[in-house]
């Protein structure tokens, strides 16, 4: 949509990372950069897509100013596939929803506290509302309501129309996960305090709490079913129309701390990725046939001068209609997965910082990719955290 | 497989003998890998063309195809996919893959099921070692090895032969990119234990395990072992207990970007002082030094101290008193404020004796 033109940065340019000459200050993506390699072309590039190109020589310093106009002017004229959301958030991104029933709306909580709904076809924050402390997770019950929970360990409801909050109920510890499961019509919450909790979301009030092994990190809903990720690296399913007992008791298959789960829409199975740039695909059928066919691969791994940099996998969010899905990891890069064919579809341009979190619109035309911060190496100076709406093509995540 | 009368069968590469499902793939492979320019990471076509362009682009002379095993090196050579290769090591693949194959076959005629990777039949040794003449550590590999572990492991050896005629069963090659990327990094990073075994089992990687490498590789990754903590016994699973234990540490070529702790990184942020104060003003997101160096210093006594949460109960004991020095407890509303400023001296120290009584679960809103 809107992207300016900056000074004539000049930089080394080394594939796939940009790194300005003087220090490490990353460059955020929308800003057009003038790049001049060492040798022998001379080439702009916006948000990782190449506009033009001179090679071998580089063009005079006079031709610079033309030459950057008519890349701004013929990207503003096609339009860019990607942009920022305006107003966001202040603080880290900590989980970003799009609307159950369409690719305008999307949530997002944050560290600063707040959950705010933005319409995103026209770039506006809509509605914010706060909590009393960071907030970790927020879902949509349904176009009109949300729902979220953090560290103040309230899980919270609002009206989208009438902008007004109810508090709904708590846990004993921080809030990490909130889900909706629309099969059986109940809300789901996964806290620090090593339960799982649900909520009818009409009443609204509690329905029922359940105790995991360990502190709940992730949950994801598939069909009636839902699957909890824990610390300790415990994997458990639930059959949600009987919390009597614990349908399925597993460990994640891989061996670091589990990150996130996400279960496929065909309900098959789902997708667990962790703290050391693995993801594992495993199925819910307990067979042995079924079983055989899980595996893991790694991935978000980058090297750089022998020393391979691995990094955690934060986010995963699948294709409504292909089931295919997008991961995004700590190294500020989102791969797109087609896991039948066991093969990677794509791989966007590096984003300025971690990925936090993704999400698919419902008909998967669009994804949001929240760029934050994670704090993996301590508190340093980083990039702002930004949203980034970007509409997919099918041929990036289509599978072939 | 298919018809015998191509040429190999399956694409390989000349220059550093990996297979490939498919030509194309291989055509990209070689560009990417063999016929890329160091200096401009231009992709050429083939390997007197790199030379070429490096002697006329860049005034530079290069020795020898880059990624190439040794005895492959030769740039003078103009192969292209599978055009060009001499028919000398055509053949010599040949009999290679025929080798393994009927290796592998033997084996397989051995076991009941093809699943089982770990299979030590007495047989089994003796007549690998008939084909293959190395093939003796063969009954050293199977029983204890990591055997998932072994075949990436093995694969960089220069042994890919074996290891790749097995893959595509499993991993059609493409697949593989995702794996692959964290395949030949994975191998110098491919922990010490590997690297101990790879001796043992490079020359073995002719039968099953290529195979079976995907599902074992999560199987074993589910079971018991090699990958990246294979030189630490007690792997992460053993923190389920009280105290946030550490991460095993990778190898040396390998570095995960997380904090030491085995603790989401959502948890470990939600002890940073900043987050304990329950005031939505967390815009500053650069503390700077102070900070930095105080969290630092204060996840140490913290771990130690909160037995179960690193602190995300509410103490609702106005203990504070002293600074917030991470009163890990979080504190709705209502709190009295602090009234000190953020960069708070970090004693670990005296709040240590503070924090305990104050963890008590009983803490409610």
């Amino acid at each position: 949509m809107s992207c300016c033109v900056t000074c004539w940065q000049v930089c080394l340019f080394r594939q796939h990372k940009y790194v300005s000459l003087a220090s490490k200050i990353s460059i955020i993506p929308g800003h057009v950069m003038v790049f001049k390699r060492s040798i022998p072309a001379f080439s702009i590039y916006f948000r990782g897509e190449l506009l033009y190109r001179k090679a071998p020589y580089p063009p005079t310093e006079s031709q610079y100013g033309l030459i950057a106009l008519v890349s701004v002017l013929s990207l503003q004229m096609t339009g860019s596939n990607e942009y920022k959301l305006n107003q966001g958030p202040e603080d880290s991104i900590s989980a970003v929803k799009f609307s159950p029933s369409t690719g305008q709306f999307l949530l997002v909580s944050s560290w600063d506290c707040t959950v705010r709904l933005y319409d995103v076809a026209g770039n506006s924050m809509r509605i914010k509302y706060s909590h009393l402390a960071p907030v970790l997770d927020c879902a949509f019950y349904d176009p009109t309501h949300a729902w979220s929970g953090g560290l103040d360990t309230q899980l919270k409801t609002h009206d989208l129309n009438t902008d007004q909050d109810t508090i709904v109920g708590t846990h004993d510890a921080p809030i990490r996960c909130v889900e909706y499961c629309p099969e059986v019509n109940v809300m789901v919450t996964g806290s620090w305090d090593r339960s799982v909790r649900l909520w009818d979301p009409r009443t609204p009030c509690n329905a029922g709490t359940f105790t995991q092994p360990e502190k709940v990190y992730t949950l994801s809903v598939a069909g009636d079913r839902l699957i909890v990720g824990t610390a300790g690296r415990r994997v458990l399913v639930w059959d949600l129309r009987n919390m009597g007992y614990v349908q399925q008791r597993r460990e994640s298959s891989l061996k670091y701390q589990t990150r996130a789960i996400r279960a496929f829409p065909n309900k098959q199975g789902y997708v667990l990725s962790s703290i050391e740039g693995r993801v594992a695909v495993e199925y819910l059928d307990p067979s042995q046939e079924m079983q055989k066919k899980k595996y893991a691969f790694k991935c978000h791994r980058l090297k750089e001068n022998g020393i391979e940099q691995v990094y955690p996998v934060n986010a995963i969010s699948f294709h409504g209609v292909h089931n295919t899905f997008a991961t995004g990891g700590s190294d500020g890069f989102v791969n797109i997965w087609d896991p039948f064919n066991k093969k990677r579809l794509c791989q966007f341009h590096r984003y300025p910082t971690s990925i936090a979190s993704l999400a698919f619109s419902n008909d998967g035309s669009t994804l949001a990719i929240a760029s934050s911060y994670m704090q993996e190496q301590g508190d340093i100076s980083h990039p702002e955290d930004t949203i980034f709406i970007r509409q997919v093509t099918d041929a990036e995540t289509k599978p072939k | 497989m298919g018809r015998k009368k191509k040429k190999q069968m399956k694409p390989w590469c000349w220059y550093c003998n990996r297979d490939f499902d498919d030509e194309k793939i291989l055509i990209q492979h070689q560009k990417a890998k063999h016929f890329k320019c160091h200096i401009c990471h231009k992709k050429l076509y083939t390997g007197p063309g790199l030379a070429i362009h490096c002697m006329q682009v860049h005034k530079e002379t290069i020795d020898g195809v880059p990624n190439a095993i040794p005895g492959r090196v030769d740039i003078e050579l103009e192969i292209y996919g599978m055009e060009g290769i001499p028919e000398k090591d055509m053949q010599e693949r040949r009999r290679t893959l025929e080798q393994k194959q009927e290796s592998q076959k033997k084996k397989q005629n051995q076991d009941d099921s093809d699943e089982d990777d770990d299979d030590d039949d007495a047989p089994g040794p003796s007549f690998v070692q008939q084909q293959m003449p190395a093939a003796q550590p063969q009954a050293s590999y199977v029983p204890p090895m990591a055997q998932p572990g072994i075949p990436p492991g093995a694969r960089a050896p220069g042994m890919p032969p074996g290891a790749y005629s097995g893959m595509p069963p499993m991993m059609p090659g493409h697949g593989v990119p995702p794996m692959m990327h964290g395949m030949p990094p994975g191998m110098h990073g491919m922990p010490p234990g590997a690297s101990g075994a790879v001796p043992h089992s490079v020359p073995s990687t002719s039968s099953d395990p290529p195979k079976a490498t995907f599902p074992a590789y999560t199987q074993s990754s589910a079971s018991s072992s090699s990958n990246p903590p294979s030189n630490t016994v007690a792997k992460p699973p053993a923190t389920v207990t009280s105290k946030p234990a550490t991460l095993t540490t990778m190898s040396a070529t390998s570095k995960l970007i997380h904090p030491d702790e085995d603790i989401s990184l959502e948890e470990r942020r939600a002890q940073l002082p900043r987050y304990q104060r329950n005031v939505p003003r967390q815009g500053q997101v650069h503390m700077s030094a102070p900070p930095v160096a105080a969290v630092g210093g204060m996840m140490p006594p913290q771990q130690g101290m909160p037995p179960q949460q690193p602190g995300m109960r509410h103490p609702m004991h106005g203990q504070y008193g002293g600074p917030p020095q991470g009163m890990p407890g979080y504190m709705q509303g209502g709190m009295p404020p602090y009234g000190q400023g953020p960069p708070m001296g970090y004693q670990g120290g005296p709040p240590m004796g503070m924090r305990p009584p104050v963890m008590s679960p009983a803490g409610r809103y």
